[in-house]
């Protein structure tokens, strides 16, 4: 190890030593922070992104690879034990259980669509988008930040404020993250929870539907937040909460412009109720840490 | 330098946990390895190894994280060098001294991430009980062993 470490052979000496450390490593110390800090400044001008970009690139099929490595021996410890009928069944009736809660939101949506503004015909079709398929390569090593890295890049026609959608056993596709930046063969995708991610949504309630931003709440010890809907719609845990698309809807040259309206985000849990607003804390239908596979939505098919 | 890319490789892809949290095993190598160097018969030499680890395991973080180049080497950085003017006149070799670093390199560590990575204000309390809390204790759980073993990888070079 220390031929990879170290260069030389460090002596550990057995008593304090009386003579106080010189200034001299304090001053290196000093002179690598400024290093640092101009290699962040640089990094955010995007002189030397390009530079990072590529060794992500060259890293990104190890840590592909140790990735998936890790989530096999995560799956090995919480498979079920059991007969393999008694899986097979187990895993019929969930997909069964998936595909139904599908329908069941699909038609919720279509509900409110005719009711506002028609747009049943395109609520009706099963997914109208173009979607990418990606592996995920890296998740974020810091507690403060949730974000993945995905096997797929600017090469790949994946661009920023693209939304990426994720589906577990049992669960509908719903919306994970957005891509916030991309490399040629990859691209970092900030996770709906992060409270930095802020997407505009929709609840649906009864036929009924209101507008609301969801925000991140991850680093608050909750999941998501929906926040800004009026007292006039009463929320209900249960409450369907989709994709608003409001700022693709007006062709507004901003990142999020490519998330497209209705895609599944999560359920209301529960309701909290602010002078003449409501808070509703939300449950993703998808858990962002628990994906291995995610599509990149390209486009929307109008 | 190539072994901290790999430590950085493997910290990021395998030690997820469950709870969203990540054994942070860069961080606490780079203290523990600043607690050798301060303590070595040579503290300059020593220090001057602990703030090029430092360098290059935050370096190696940032190209695996996706993060501003620097970002985490500036974070470890600070934390080595806060680490190393505490411990300077202790005697490192106690139980008690790694772990007490590491609980103080690591709050560093993570407020000067947040102060890089968080777009906006950032509710230092919250992000102090539900974030940085957390990943210290996260932090404290492998201190011990690494140190030992560390300072027994080390001590064979003698």
């Amino acid at each position: 190890m220390r031929d990879f470490l170290d260069d030389r052979p460090i002596k550990l000496r057995r008593e304090r030593s009386p003579v106080p450390a010189s200034l001299r490593p304090f001053v290196l110390a000093v002179g690598l922070c400024l290093l640092a800090g101009m290699l962040v400044l640089l990094d955010r001008l995007g002189v030397i992104t390009p530079a990072r970009q590529m060794l992500q690139s060259l890293t990104a099929p190890v840590a592909q690879r140790l990735t998936g490595l890790r989530d096999d021996i995560g799956a090995f410890f919480s498979a079920p034990r059991g007969a393999a009928a008694l899986e097979a069944r187990i895993a019929a009736l969930e997909r069964e259980n998936g595909e139904l809660r599908n329908q069941l939101l699909r038609l919720e949506q279509a509900q409110v669509e005719n009711h506002f503004l028609r747009q049943q015909l395109a609520i009706q079709q099963a997914h109208p988008w173009t979607l990418l398929g990606a592996e995920v390569t890296v998740r974020s090593p810091d507690a403060g930040r949730r974000m993945i890295t995905i096997a797929r890049g600017s090469r790949e026609g994946v661009r920023p404020g693209m939304a990426v959608i994720g589906q577990l056993p049992g669960t509908l596709a719903a919306l994970i993250g957005i891509v916030e930046s991309t490399g040629p063969h990859t691209a970092d995708v900030l996770l709906i929870t992060d409270i930095s991610s802020q997407v505009s949504g929709r609840v649906i309630h009864r036929g009924r539907a209101e507008a609301g931003l969801v925000q991140g709440q991850w680093q608050r010890g909750s999941r998501l937040q929906l926040g800004q809907i009026t007292r006039d719609l009463e929320l209900a845990p249960g409450d369907s909460v989709v994709t608003a698309g409001l700022t693709g809807a007006l062709q507004l040259p901003f990142d999020l412009a490519s998330i497209p309206p209705n895609i599944p985000i999560g359920s209301v849990d529960q309701v909290r109720v602010i002078d003449q607003h409501q808070i509703a804390e939300v449950r993703p239908f998808v858990d962002p840490d628990q994906v291995r596979y995610v599509w990149v939505i390209i486009s929307q098919d109008d | 330098m190539a072994g901290l890319f790999a430590l950085a490789c493997v910290q990021v892809t395998l030690l997820g946990l469950p709870s969203g949290f990540t054994l942070p095993l860069v961080p606490v190598l780079v203290i523990c390895r600043t607690l050798l160097g301060v303590g070595a018969a040579l503290p300059d030499v020593g220090l001057s190894r602990a703030l090029r680890w430092a360098l290059y395991g935050g370096m190696a973080l940032d190209v695996f994280a996706a993060t501003p180049l620097g970002a985490h080497a500036l974070a470890l950085l600070l934390a080595v060098l806060v680490v190393a003017a505490l411990t300077r006149r202790l005697r490192v070799e106690r139980p008690a001294v790694p772990l007490l670093a590491v609980l103080v390199g690591m709050l560093i560590y993570e407020a000067v991430l947040a102060l890089f990575l968080h777009p906006g204000a950032i509710d230092w309390r919250s992000y102090l009980i539900l974030v940085m809390l957390p990943s210290v204790v996260v932090a404290l759980a492998p201190t011990l062993p690494l140190f030992f073993l560390l300072r027994r990888l080390l001590r064979g070079q003698l």
